[in-house]
């Protein structure tokens, strides 16, 4: 594949990437925002992710439903997400019609947030907290972050409560969309096949309104909980716990041999953790791995059990952590995981669509260009002793969520 | 004898096993699919779960690697796998850099034909089956369809790709051995692959892997259905979830392009019906959708809608008279997004390897012949607007199958 990398900053600060493959019969768009719940002070909680929704409800010239059917007269593939601290709306259709999928997106990130639509569309936000609310994943990775960040703004919830978002009002809604969907504050992304030229053309005349503000973001120092913390959930059967523990900022080098350590760790089928707990069925799910952030990174795991088997998976689990402590991971083992991790970096570049994410939110990370072949061959390059050195301290904090004892009687 | 299609391959080996190929040689990657038609309906009746047990059974040691060394050899070569059962087949699926295909599939071979099924890791294999069956106590939305579709099929069809914790029980090593023997075989092995491969040495080196391998058929159950019902699932849940199944078109039968048309309309993008009618315009739900399964000779189509108590009986009654509505027919513009939905789709579909390869298995399998992408879409592109809606007119009126999970239980469901 001969890809090729493209890159400018419009005079009003929008930062526009692409990676050109000739090869490819689609192409993919994406505006990264560089914003989400970290940036949310606890009055306005939950509004990056309801203003996502609201980006979709029309701007001055289109309604939500003109959105809506627009988006499906192209074919898109498409969709948005908001995280802790990026909020990203992206689409994918055949390489012809690239120029109206950017208008439509681009004009999308203008919008008009109408309090009637706004309405609407909190009744909506108020059901997605209540669907996440039946979701023991997600009461278990809320609690954690709550306790684990302990008021870091990494910790902040995405979705909100249903007081933040009862209370919260299209006025305040406007406010922080000024503050930070300034063009200086994101990242126009694009994969796949399109006309360099063009795309800069008609971007460069469908946001030259957009106003440059301060979007700069607080950096504060974590000082993440350490111990253990077991919570009664009347609505669990099973006992699910999850884990955290400081890792690697983004922008931190050392991300590979992270990556590569938790691969060896809990990385699927043959990882340490899948011998000592998964192949045995004592446990429905175990899972380890690296989530790097702005700034921050941390380790992170996943445990899902009967209750009667909690004290002696965990033993185990901890157990296994210790271990490589003593640098026990062999030559093997670390060859291994990168070859995993290549081939699965590898499949994600096959279509314009999956490379996207990868290109968009490294380069939103790094200001660096990495394609899917050096990516690899950075990876296939990391020692076994950069695995080794990034596990020394540490210091794990655990959350449990247990089934509450029932009153006989 | 190979023979080609637009840009596939296939050919079908003296023993019954069929292959596909696509070629997409600008990747430097191959997609693998293996499927068995051993899925749960063909578990003997008392032991529902079994071919599980069976599945993981397999990759647990084959030829001359036990367990950790046959998982070993495969991260060796990086290769990025998936098996799982469901109700129809057993699949392997496994993703890798060209460079080590050969090695992949002398592995897959020898999982298929001589995995050793050792006493010790059938307990294991056992066990993560119960495992894996109990994780659903605290999955609400996963239990509401493994009820529905119970409640739908009076058939064995109506089983779920988790089986029951007393067949896991009643499953034995010596029985799943010699059951191994009847329902494993090339008869109807469906084997696919997609990407920087050529499809030419992958059909020799499958027919010098499989190809002295002989077996019998087993004859696929069949279908019933039962009387159209609604059940409510009393649970402590923030939502009430929706389920409805009813009847829809089986695969390759006349009309099955216009279903998947129609189908689109319905609840394809943001401008389709149920989003707009549920969400858009009332905000009763986050999540709404529909959607057509397809089973071989059979197909049905499966509702869900999630949404507060106070909320729900309306949700269903919007539902329900979306689902009904459709067959009053669709108008242009709906036909129009929907076929360019469904076209785009198929060409981003041709820029990966694993969908391809999984969709060639699922065509061959279910229509017996591989479907090209170029077919796909002609067979799409040819039907107007007119050929849709003399279908939907000429539908039977759906009779559903409603079930619902949560606080309380919904009215006027016929």
């Amino acid at each position: 594949m001969s890809l090729s990398f493209h890159h400018t900053v419009l005079a009003n600060g929008l930062e526009i990437v692409g990676e050109h493959n000739p090869q490819a019969q689609s192409v993919a768009l994406g505006y990264f925002v560089k914003t989400g719940s970290r940036d949310e002070s606890p009055e306005i909680s939950g509004v990056s992710h309801f203003l996502e929704h609201m980006m979709f409800k029309g701007t001055a010239k289109r309604s939500a439903s003109d959105i809506n059917r627009e988006f499906d007269e192209l074919g898109a593939n498409y969709n948005a997400f908001t995280s802790e601290e990026r909020t990203v709306y992206y689409g994918a259709v055949v390489a012809e019609k690239a120029p109206l999928l950017l208008d439509l997106l681009s004009d999308m990130m203008r919008p008009a947030l109408r309090q009637e639509d706004f309405e609407v569309e909190k009744k909506v936000i108020l059901e997605e907290i209540a669907m996440y609310q039946d979701r023991v994943q997600a009461r278990l990775f809320d609690k954690l972050n709550q306790n684990y960040f302990r008021g870091h703004p990494l910790g902040n919830s995405v979705l909100g409560t249903s007081q933040s978002i009862s209370d919260l009002s299209r006025e305040q809604m406007q406010d922080y969309f000024t503050a930070r969907y300034a063009p200086n504050n994101m990242l126009l992304c694009v994969s796949g096949r399109y006309d360099w030229s063009e795309i800069l053309n008609q971007v460069s005349q469908l946001t030259q309104a957009w106003q440059r503000q301060d979007s700069s973001r607080l950096y504060p120092t974590l000082n993440p909980a350490s111990g253990k913390d077991d919570f009664e959930d009347a609505k669990v059967q099973r006992i699910h716990v999850a884990v955290s523990s400081p890792g690697f900022a983004a922008q931190d080098e050392r991300v590979y041999a992270a990556n590569i350590l938790a691969y060896c760790i809990g990385g699927g089928v043959g990882s340490r953790l899948y011998w000592a707990l998964e192949d045995k069925g004592l446990v429905d799910s175990v899972s380890f791995w690296h989530d790097s952030a702005d700034g921050l990174g941390n380790f992170m795991a996943y445990l899902s059990m009967a209750k009667e088997r909690y004290q002696e998976v965990m033993d185990i689990f901890y157990g296994s952590l210790a271990a490589l402590k003593d640098k026990t991971i062999s030559e093997e083992e670390w060859l291994r995981a990168k070859r995993k991790i290549a081939t699965a970096l590898t499949l994600r570049g096959e279509t314009p669509f999956g490379r996207l994410m990868s290109f968009g939110s490294d380069y939103q990370y790094r200001q660096e260009y990495t394609s899917v072949r050096e990516a690899v061959d950075k990876i296939m390059a990391v020692p076994l002793a950069a695995g080794q050195l990034s596990l020394e301290k540490q210091d794990f904090y655990s959350l449990s969520l247990k089934p509450a004892l029932k009153v006989v009687g | 004898m190979l023979q080609q299609l637009d840009n596939i391959f296939f050919s079908e080996l003296d023993n019954g096993i069929r292959i596909a190929v696509e070629e997409m040689p600008w990747l430097p990657s191959v997609s693998l699919r293996f499927v068995l038609p051993s899925g749960t309906i063909y578990d003997v009746g008392g032991m529902e779960g079994s071919s599980v047990i069976l599945c993981d059974w397999m990759e647990r040691g084959a030829g001359d690697k036990d367990s950790r060394s046959l998982i070993d050899s495969f991260n060796d070569l990086g290769v990025r796998r998936g098996s799982g059962v469901d109700k129809e087949s057993l699949a392997f699926s496994a993703s890798c850099l060209a460079e080590v295909l050969s090695p992949t599939l002398a592995l897959y071979a020898d999982i298929i034909r001589c995995p050793i099924l050792a006493d010790d890791e059938f307990t294991s294999a056992q066990q993560v089956a119960l495992e894996s069956l109990a994780s659903l106590d605290d999955e609400p939305v996963s239990r509401l369809f493994i009820a529905l579709s119970e409640a739908f099929f009076k058939s064995v069809h109506g089983r779920s790709g988790y089986g029951s914790k007393e067949g896991l029980l009643a499953s034995n090593p010596k029985q799943l051995r010699d059951d191994f023997k009847r329902r494993i075989s090339p008869q109807g092995l469906i084997i696919s692959a997609a990407g920087g491969l050529k499809a030419e040495s992958f059909v020799a080196e499958i027919q010098n892997l499989f190809g002295d391998w002989q077996g019998a058929t087993i004859p696929a159950p069949e279908f019933e259905l039962a009387e159209s019902s609604y059940h409510h699932l009393s649970e402590d849940t923030a939502q009430t979830q929706i389920g409805v199944a009813y009847r829809g078109i089986a695969p390759g039968q006349a009309g099955w392009e216009e279903d998947l048309i129609a189908m689109n309309a319905l609840s394809g993008g943001m401008a389709s019906r149920l989003f707009s009618e549920v969400r858009e315009k009332r905000g009763l739900v986050y999540s709404v959708s529909a959607s057509g399964r397809q089973l071989k000779g059979f197909g049905y189509n499966l509702a869900y809608a999630g949404t507060t108590p106070e909320r729900a009986q309306e949700t269903l009654s919007v539902l329900l008279a979306e689902l009904s509505k459709l067959y009053e027919g669709i108008a242009e513009q709906e036909h129009e997004r929907a076929k360019t939905g469904i076209l785009s789709n198929l060409i981003m579909q041709g820029e990966s390897s694993a969908a391809r390869a999984s969709s060639l298995a699922r065509s061959y399998y279910l229509l017996g012949e591989p479907r090209s992408l170029e077919v796909s879409k002609v067979a799409i592109s040819q039907k107007s607007l007119a050929d849709v809606n003399r279908f939907l007119h000429a539908q039977p009126k759906p009779r559903f199958s409603v079930l619902t999970l949560g606080a309380k239980a919904l009215e006027g469901v016929a």
